[in-house]
């Protein structure tokens, strides 16, 4: 088959010119790359109670861990300090190795104690927390 | 200046335009997708610190808690009742979404155990709360 040609005159271009279409493909590019977000949020994984299951009572074999509305922390009706939450989780997992963590935080504790002790937690060898709020 | 030719045929001055045209298409194109999938909060929050924090490469609705206990998401301010029926919507458009909760290190526990609660009763079940990894 003969291509037929528009203008026959030149005989140097036979395909199409594509710098008109390869400018505004790059125009795309560059604005859909400067809109981009990339967002990759680093997490901790807490579980919370469904309304089926309560919060398990004191005498099951889950550790219970306060925190209190002015960050104190309380485990086994003592105050500890946020680097003595590791120590007591792998002392209390070393009794009862398949026991999870039920962290009770006051309404108003600030986040930041809760990822800390959470934090903590994962650092003690315990990957099961339950996270409550108590009034 | 006369340009050198290796060849003797003279139809084709120019660089050929059609390799770049398609790389630079598939760029776009994946620009294009990436952008619509991440829902950002639209606010920036200081988040804590955790040594066990790790990257989930799927986790793309975000969810910010200030320090005062507003919440945002998609770039807006939001009631804690409009977080359920959004989460909704959002989770029937694609299932496979997962939240990451950004919540302040000064905002209430209570505040974050809501949130988990509203998304939980959306159907998604993968949150995690941001903390940045320490050093």
């Amino acid at each position: 088959m003969r291509k037929r040609r528009a203008s026959g005159a030149d005989q140097e271009h036979t395909g199409i010119d594509l710098a008109p279409m390869l400018d505004f493909v790059t125009n795309l590019l560059i604005f859909f790359i400067i809109t981009a977000v990339f967002v990759k949020e680093a997490g901790l994984e807490v579980n919370r109670p469904t309304s089926f299951e309560q919060p398990q009572d004191e005498d099951s074999k889950s550790i219970q861990i306060q925190i209190l509305e002015n960050g104190e922390i309380w485990v086994d009706n003592r105050a500890v300090d946020v680097r003595a939450v590791r120590a007591n989780v792998e002392r209390m997992s070393a009794v009862n190795p398949d026991s999870g963590v039920l962290i009770l935080a006051q309404e108003r504790a600030p986040t930041g104690t809760l990822v800390e002790v959470v934090d903590q937690v994962h650092l003690g060898g315990i990957n099961n927390i339950t996270f409550s709020t108590t009034q | 200046m006369q340009s050198r030719r290796h060849t003797p045929e003279t139809e084709d001055t120019g660089i050929d335009l059609a390799p770049m045209l398609d790389f630079t298409t598939n760029l776009l194109i994946f620009f294009i997708i990436t952008t619509s999938f991440i829902k950002e909060a639209g606010i920036t929050v200081f988040k804590p610190t955790a040594q066990t924090a790790f990257g989930r490469d799927s986790g793309n609705l975000l969810i910010a808690i200030r320090e005062n206990g507003d919440i945002w998401m998609d770039r807006r301010r939001v009631d804690i009742r409009d977080v359920r029926p959004q989460m909704e919507r959002l989770h029937i458009e694609r299932p496979d979404d997962t939240v990451v909760i950004i919540a302040d290190k000064e905002s209430d526990a209570g505040v974050v155990a809501e949130v988990m609660d509203e998304v939980r009763l959306a159907g998604i079940q993968i949150m995690s709360i941001a903390a940045d990894p320490a050093g």
